[in-house]
């Protein structure tokens, strides 16, 4: 172990350059994104790190610029939280509901619900997209918000880990919380929500941002302007837009910064919640 | 003896009961209904056509080329994602602080949406852009997503540069339940630096790498958004994938009855890749002592 120590400090400066810029090749895709939206129009795809900038591609995102076609962007924005807040809710409420039960409640036909929910996890969802969509047009909710909600209200997924959570909590303070005369609900809403507090973080983050960034389901579920959730109207500018990268990277940058955002403001709790449900 | 509470019990699961009826069962009877018909759609009628659906879909160049280029993306995409994510894992851990800041750094990109890195992708590789201008300066010109092979490697480049940090999370926590005294005790048994990664660190680290394989074999299966906005499936058929292609039939040419056959031959080829990559990684791992 002698001169260790000498090459120590010269190979941990390596190691963290070396992460710096691996870190910095990974995240340069959204920072030249961002940089794109308020880069001069000159520059646009012509440099890798521009050096005019302007607000020129906002304004033409908000105002429609001298095409004069406003896109309702803001609406499509307001319609992606209304969706995926309500959907990722949903999923984490029936999660917690099914879990409960599948893990700290004896009830006949437990064993029965619970092979089931392994089994359907099993099976691809492409299978059921047609079918899906057929009934969410034939019991009227095609182009509705609740047409994009309820196929994603149930998550198998956040069933799964929130059961093997539960799972390991001790029956005992189920016991004696219900020998206090505490009911089932208070007892999810008082004792096992707060204990996994971190891994609700990682289903709620990892819910969020699927339901956040879902174009197929969105794109097929719903057909007028105002139904549009901001992802399939950033894939739809693609189109009248194309020869408008700034207005692209723009809209990229608001879809992707609200997600971002959320996932730093709860990344230690990510972090404590991810290595729980590794290991 | 633990009481029962049936009542309480079927009250809790009944909103996933309830979903399962109508997202699950009605929709996949219905869909192996659909796929023996040739409902458009739009026209009340329609005729059962027994199994010529699959017949069509089988001899489908289209339906072909899903098939193959799922194990086309998986050369691609499986390895680089791999490597990858140990490196930054191995790379990671090594580091003395700011270990949690850059693992959530390296995990930025699983947020991006397949829209919002189909658009940065297509504006660095433009004709005009400084990437393809340089090389071109170099005598290198090349149409990346109008030729077959880099539109394939592109969209495996965009999985891997998504999965990467998400994978690595999980890698790490795997190097960090190692055992210290493991590599001590290795020292003394005369493993050479050298080897120590080959020897020890892999073959520890295999229940994560396992979970890993396949969350990433299972994710060759469900491309859609990035082929979709980036490519179309083209040049020809070089990155169409089974979503696309049930995509396409379905919500495009309307044909529903022929679309859920190929939804259907989609599952059957998941299920039985699945299948036999989970058992080539599981004797793989015997076979080397490691589970």
């Amino acid at each position: 172990m002698v001169g260790s120590k000498r090459h120590s400090g010269a190979r941990r400066f390596v190691r963290y350059a070396l992460a710096i810029v691996l870190l910095l090749i990974m995240v340069y895709p959204y920072l030249y994104m961002v940089l794109s939206s308020f880069a001069d129009w000159s520059q646009i795809d012509k440099m890798l790190i521009p050096t005019k900038f302007t607000t020129r591609s906002y304004d033409w995102l908000f105002n429609g610029g001298d095409t004069g076609i406003t896109r309702p962007w803001l609406h499509a924005f307001m319609n992606s939280i209304i969706v995926s807040i309500s959907s990722t809710v949903l999923m984490m409420a029936f999660g917690v509901m099914v879990a409960y039960a599948l893990a700290k409640l004896n009830f006949f036909g437990r064993n029965v619900i619970n092979n089931f929910v392994l089994f359907h996890m099993f099976f691809p969802a492409i299978i059921l997209l047609i079918p899906t969509f057929l009934i969410v047009q034939k019991v009227g909710l095609y182009d509705t918000y609740l047409g994009l909600i309820l196929p994603k209200a149930v998550s198998l997924w956040a069933i799964f880990m929130y059961t093997n959570f539960f799972k390991a909590v001790p029956q005992v303070f189920i016991e004696a919380a219900r020998l206090d005369g505490a009911s089932d609900l208070k007892i999810m809403y008082r004792i096992m929500l707060p204990m996994s507090k971190s891994i609700t973080t990682v289903i709620f983050l990892f819910l969020l941002m699927e339901r956040w960034t879902e174009l197929l389901w969105d794109m097929i579920a719903v057909k007028s302007d105002s139904m549009l959730t901001l992802n399939v109207l950033l894939s739809q500018m693609f189109g009248p837009y194309g020869s408008y990268p700034g207005p692209l990277y723009a809209a990229s940058t608001i879809l992707t910064l609200p997600i971002i955002i959320m996932f730093v403001a709860f990344s230690k709790k990510f972090k404590e919640g991810m290595q729980f449900n590794l290991k | 003896m633990e009481q029962r509470n049936n009542k309480l019990g079927w009250l809790f699961t009944s909103p996933y009961l309830i979903y399962s009826v109508v997202f699950f069962f009605v929709p996949l009877i219905w869909t192996f209904f659909l796929s023996i018909t040739d409902w458009n759609m739009i026209k009340p009628k329609f005729n059962f056509v027994g199994i010529s659906n699959f017949a069509d879909a089988l001899q489908s160049p289209n339906v072909h080329a899903a098939f193959w280029n799922t194990y086309r993306f998986m050369l691609i995409f499986v390895p680089l994602v791999t490597v990858l994510a140990i490196g930054v894992a191995v790379l990671v851990h090594g580091l003395s602080r700011f270990k949690g800041l850059f693992l959530i750094g390296f995990f930025l990109p699983y947020l991006s949406s397949g829209v919002v890195s189909a658009l940065i992708v297509k504006g660095l590789l433009s004709y005009t852009s400084p990437i393809n201008t340089a090389l071109r300066g170099m005598g290198i010109d090349i149409d990346w997503l109008g030729t077959p092979f880099t539109a394939l490697f592109i969209v495996g480049l965009i999985l891997a540069w998504k999965f990467t940090g998400y994978y690595a999370l999980i890698i790490t926590s795997g190097l960090e339940s190692i055992d210290k005294e493991v590599y001590e005790a290795a020292a003394i048994d005369g493993v050479k630096d050298g080897q120590r990664f080959w020897r020890i660190t892999l073959p520890l680290l295999y229940p994560s790498l396992y979970t890993t394989l396949i969350l990433a074999f299972g994710v060759t299966f469900g491309i859609f958004t990035e082929v979709y906005q980036l490519t179309g499936g083209g040049p020809g058929n070089a990155t169409n994938t089974w979503q696309m292609e049930i995509f396409k039939q379905a919500f495009s040419n309307l044909q529903s009855g022929y679309a859920s056959a190929v939804a259907l031959l989609a599952s059957v080829a998941t299920f039985i890749s699945i299948f036999i990559i989970r058992k080539l990684l599981e004797v793989w791992g015997k076979r080397n002592g490691w589970v």
